[in-house]
């Protein structure tokens, strides 16, 4: 409980920021926001691109595994399907004459379309099959999105195993060719997703995916159908990493099919574990851990070791050590994750002197 | 749509954030660097890690040597590595973050694969350019029209296809067989590869694509033995895979001769091979387009490297021989810094276009024995090798042909 | 028809070794109800372990001459005698590489053996009783894990190392078809079919298995009952790393220690819920059918799609048959 979250009409209890800490939050980041793009250095913007190019995917997984409690391990898949969705209808349009300030408003949605639907054929096996079924279904799914991809069959579209390269966006003649520009555009939509996700869970369609979570057999009973709910669930998350995956295509000059395969859906869900699962602010914390920390590991280990080849050398197996280190870690002594934490703190913070964490 | 007739919020915030940058560092004027950087990825770990661990004493001994000789324009020359693990995302963003943290001082980079080159093509434009060399042969970044910056300090995998079909065919071959790993580094050359055969009339008789660690060997070879072709070509593959199936075609019975691209042309390997698994890569050819180390007649850059590795790098595996790899990574930077000393000389700026000129104009020049003879850059490749034969009894490859120039 | 036989063959041999793979996470999820993504990882270790003690370990100059290569006159004669390729050589080559191939084989199932013990003390024994996504994270977190270990002990080397036995090319007819088999991998085959079996009857006959069944039956009366629960656990985890280590060390020799054997384990793991998570013969029917569907599909489509043969193949029988082949349906109450 926060102090100052005394509510005394219906609509401030309806509010989403309903209290005055959630405002200033949410209005310094919205600053920070506005700011990074103007005044940030070169490396600040690759960095924070990155960071919410994945975040986009994590709300996305949050909204499966952290709200609805379906597992998968194949996330990445989806984020495959957005960045070469939005690719190919962009050389599609352009071929078709399309003019080209348009072009994005008609791709962005196609692509994210395409990788909803995907999402529901990925999520149909959810409906017989819990746990590690699922997980290794979606797993499944995920090598074989990227082995279609992949195949020769369909290079003249996907590019194959070489990869394609992407368009630069243009929205009414302003083109998004600069990784800054990017950043822009990526944290305009950070912040889209994470509000719809968030007002999502206002909802009936957001409290059916919380009742199939805590007890599906209990939610279908109370009228809940599975059915519905468990394949939108699929399709509003793989939804947001189709979004991902578009901007990711926005971001880079060019995309590989290899860049979308099993180690990007475990980061995805790691970023999730760590943060915290089912919470707003769990996948912002959980990505600003995971990109952040091999950044800062390069930072200490060239501090420590120096910059020699044979340090170099370590970097990569430390990091995965990290990496796996911190899911175990988390689920042993904090499953909550990092939004737990901060809850603690906050806590005890409101309660002093009579907290004692 | 034009977008110079709006004024764009794109143009807003580049004038905005060019003016910050301004005022936060007044003192950026163009002088002379004290330092110039050539970056690096290698793949010190990760799947090629035996290759990557084995190119990265060649950067510092390249580093020494081209300071040594007077750096750039008497400017010193500093060669960093890092690990991209062979992820071209990683090699992507490695390079990204040199540019991001050390600007106008890197005047080269040295990429890790074919993936990273590729998708590092297009970032290549402004003042995100850079000269590039890389470990890859991959027949699509000999594009000078598209792709300026980027080059091959040898001949592309499609070059080395012909080069050892020609050789199959001046020794009245007939069939041939392609192996090549599920990648896009095996994929490469084959579709070439497939035409020219017809071309010169041989038969491919196979195509099997393999996973390029870890393949299943029985099934592969049985395969191979159905068509029973008279060639192999093998085409993908650094350390693992290659020999296996070599030594499982010799057990199953198979007198295929097997032949192999620049990557798995490695003595070291074949050696190592030898060692554990006995003489079965007796007459195993390849293309490769430099000398072997060991061959050092005529070769004054050797000489020169086999002295500094003496001193350098006494008991090392290194010690007496420079593998394969790291030849083609010293190549890369004969050739890089070459063009990039050119520029200098000449008092220009070292910005990517200039020196992909000069590279473009680097010709019948002396690489100091790399080669047979002089070279000349062709559409930002070196379009020669030559085929050499391994012998098993005294650990040696041997060549076969004359060089020959594609 | 003729040669479909002997990719049938091909099929069954690395079928034999996919069973192999497939019992060590059968045997964990029976016990613990622990499904193990990491056991690829697990694999890959024992893998590197035995190339560490049969090859690396042979270079160690104060290790007596025979654990590199144990070359008595009689052997060397012989040997000088024998064809390049021939039956006899190849018996020769395997009887002088004997010291480290068993040596290090044995050491190779010991220190995967104490990996196990570790995962399952510190990793393991904390959640017990938490949900199964806890437990599949856990694992998940583990692949990363062991994947560094062995990127700081191990450069990523794709070397050779000894087979386990004699691989002279064996050849007969079968039905006017020549068929061709490496001496090896029919061992191999043999060796995992035993081993397979021998642990399936442990588990069925021994007292010690039926601990096994009772836990995974239901873990707190199986406590109150007197079976030492931890105990059943470290069993089954030991199973798994020793049974894993073997068929590391068929498939390096089979074809070379590299990393790819950790995304190996996957396709296992894809085969057992196609079998059916708790099922040791439909395990093994789904592991030969993979293979030989795999070694079919090699031969008519290539190697691009044998890599995605098992996802498919699971997909499929997943939503036919949701516990897979022969898995019992759980029963689910409110």
């Amino acid at each position: 409980m926060i102090n100052g979250n005394l509510k005394t009409t219906y609509r401030a209890d309806e509010q989403i920021f309903d209290n005055f800490y959630k405002k200033l939050f949410i209005s310094l980041a919205l600053a920070f926001a506005v700011a990074m793009p103007l005044f940030a250095n070169d490396y600040v913007v690759l960095v924070a691109s990155l960071v919410g190019i994945m975040l986009i995917a994590v709300v996305g997984v949050n909204v499966l595994t952290g709200y609805t409690g379906l597992i998968s391990l194949g996330h990445a898949g989806f984020v495959a399907i957005g960045a070469y969705g939005v690719t190919i209808f962009h050389n599609m349009f352009t071929s078709w004459g399309m003019v080209e300030g348009i072009q994005p408003f008609v791709a962005i949605p196609a692509a994210v379309a395409v990788s909803a639907i995907i999402g529901i054929i990925v999520g149909l096996p959810s409906l017989r099959v819990k746990g590690v079924y699922l997980a290794v279904a979606t797993l499944s799914a995920n090598f074989i999105i990227i082995f279609l991809i992949e195949l020769d069959a369909l290079a003249p579209w996907t590019g194959g195993r070489v990869g394609i390269t992407t368009p630069d966006p243009s929205f009414f003649g302003w083109v998004v060719d600069t990784q800054r520009e990017v950043l822009a555009l990526v944290l305009f939509f950070v912040f889209a997703t994470v509000l719809l996700v968030q007002n999502l869970f206002r909802t009936r369609v957001g409290r059916a995916f919380i009742a199939i979570r805590e007890r599906d057999y209990s939610a279908e009973i109370l009228g809940v159908s599975l059915l519905r709910y468990k394949l939108t669930s699929f399709s509003i998350s793989a939804a947001c990493c189709g979004l991902a995956g578009v901007l990711y295509a926005y971001f880079f000059a060019r995309i590989l099919p290899e860049q979308f395969e099993l180690l990007l859906s475990l980061q995805l869900v790691a970023a999730l574990i760590v943060g915290g699962m089912g919470r707003t602010m769990g996948p912002v914390f959980g990505v600003l851990v995971i990109v952040l920390a091999p950044e800062l590991l390069k930072v200490i280990l060239s501090a420590t070791m120096g910059d020699s080849i044979q340090a170099a050398q370590f970097r990569a197996p430390i990091q995965e050590i990290i990496f796996g280190m911190l899911i175990i870690g988390f689920i042993i002594f904090e499953p909550l994750g990092i939004t737990h934490i901060v809850d603690r703190f906050f806590r005890s913070l409101n309660q002093w002197p009579f907290s004692r964490g | 749509m034009s977008n110079t007739t709006l004024i764009s919020r794109r143009r807003f915030l580049a004038s905005t954030a060019a003016g910050t940058a301004a005022l936060a560092t007044p003192a950026l004027v163009s002088a002379q660097p004290t330092e110039y950087i050539i970056g690096a990825s290698l793949p010190l770990t990760g799947p090629f890690a035996t290759a990557g661990q084995l190119i990265s004493p060649a950067l510092s001994m390249a580093e020494a040597l081209i300071n040594q000789s007077g750096g750039i324009g008497g400017v010193p020359v500093r060669i960093p590595a890092e690990d991209s693990a062979y992820v071209p995302q990683n090699a992507l963003a490695n390079y990204q973050r040199l540019l991001a943290t050390e600007g106008d001082k890197v005047v080269g980079y040295y990429g890790d694969s074919t993936g990273f080159m590729k998708l590092v093509a297009p970032e290549l434009k402004g003042d995100q350019a850079r000269l590039m060399a890389s470990t890859s042969f991959a027949s699509d970044l000999a594009n000078p029209a598209e792709n300026p910056y980027q080059f091959l300090a040898g001949p592309t995998y499609e070059d080395q296809f012909d080069i050892l079909l020609q050789k199959i065919k001046a020794d009245g071959g007939s069939t041939v067989a392609f192996v090549y790993s599920n990648t896009e580094f095996g994929a490469d050359p084959i579709g070439f590869g497939k035409k020219r055969a017809e071309e010169l009339g041989i038969e491919v008789v196979l195509e099997e694509v393999t996973k390029p660690q870890g393949a299943d060997i029985p099934t592969h070879v049985t395969k191979l033995a159905q068509v029973n072709p008279e060639y192999c070509i093998m085409q993908g593959y650094v350390t693992g895979v290659w020999p296996q199936l070599i030594g499982g075609a010799r057990q199953f019975g198979l007198d295929t001769k097997f032949m192999g691209t620049f990557w798995g042309m490695e003595k070291l390997i074949a050696d190592r091979v030898t060692n554990e698994a006995g003489p079965f890569l007796e007459g195993y050819q390849g293309v490769m387009p430099y000398r072997y180390f060991y061959d050092t007649v005529g070769a004054p850059k050797y000489e020169e490297f086999g002295a500094f590795a003496k001193a350098n790098f006494a008991g090392t595996p290194l010690e007496n021989y420079m593998p394969t790899w790291a030849l083609q990574f010293l190549c890369g930077m004969e050739l890089m810094v070459e063009a990039l000393r050119r520029v200098a000389n000449d008092g220009n700026e070292l910005t990517a276009d200039n020196a992909a000129e000069a590279l473009a104009g680097i010709s019948d020049f002396d690489t100091g024995g790399f080669f047979g003879g002089p070279i000349t850059m062709v559409n930002n490749k070196v379009g020669t090798g030559r085929v050499y034969e391994y012998s098993t009894s005294d650990k040696l490859f041997k060549p076969t042909s004359d060089w020959l120039t594609v | 028809m003729g040669v479909v036989l002997q990719f049938v063959i091909n099929g069954l041999m690395s079928g034999a070794i996919y069973a192999l793979i497939a019992i060590g996470i059968v045997a964990v999820y029976k016990s613990t109800r622990v499904v193990n993504f990491a056991h690829g990882y697990v694999i890959m270790i024992g893998a590197y372990l035995y190339y560490t003690f049969a090859v690396l370990m042979a270079d160690v100059p104060w290790l007596p001459a025979w654990y590199a290569a144990w070359e008595p006159q009689w052997l060397l004669d012989q040997r000088a005698g024998a064809q390049m390729f021939s039956v006899e050589k190849a018996w020769l080559d395997w009887l002088s590489n004997l010291p480290r191939i068993v040596i290090g084989l044995i050491l190779a199932i010991i220190f995967s053996s104490f990996l196990a013990m570790g995962i399952e003390r510190y990793t393991m024994r904390p959640l017990l009783g938490q949900s199964s996504f806890a437990m599949i994270m856990v694992t998940v977190g583990l692949i990363s894990v062991l994947s560094g270990i062995k990127g700081i002990l191990w450069t990523g080397d794709a070397a050779s190392v000894p087979h386990l036995a004699p691989n002279p090319p064996i050849r007969f007819e079968l039905f006017d078809t020549p068929i061709f088999i490496f001496g090896a991998n029919l061992v191999s085959m043999i060796i995992a079919l035993v081993v397979f079996a021998g642990i399936v009857l442990w588990i069925r006959y021994s007292s010690a298995g039926v601990s096994i069944r009772a836990a995974s039956e239901d873990q707190s009366t199986a406590y109150s009952m007197g079976i030492d629960v931890t105990s059943v656990f470290r069993t089954a985890w030991i199973i798994a790393a020793a049974t894993g280590a073997i068929a590391g060390a068929i498939l390096a020799a089979r074809d070379g220690v590299s990393p790819s054997l950790g995304l190996f384990g996957f396709s296992v793991l894809a085969i057992v819920l196609m079998g059916g998570l708790d099922s040791f013969i439909g395990v093994l029917i789904a592991s030969f059918v993979v293979g030989i569907i795999e070694a079919l599909v090699q031969w008519q489509l290539g190697g691009g799609w044998v890599e995605v043969t098992p996802y498919i193949a699971v997909l499929i029988v997943i939503l036919i048959r949701p516990h897979g082949l022969f898995g019992q349906q759980e029963v689910e109450r409110i």
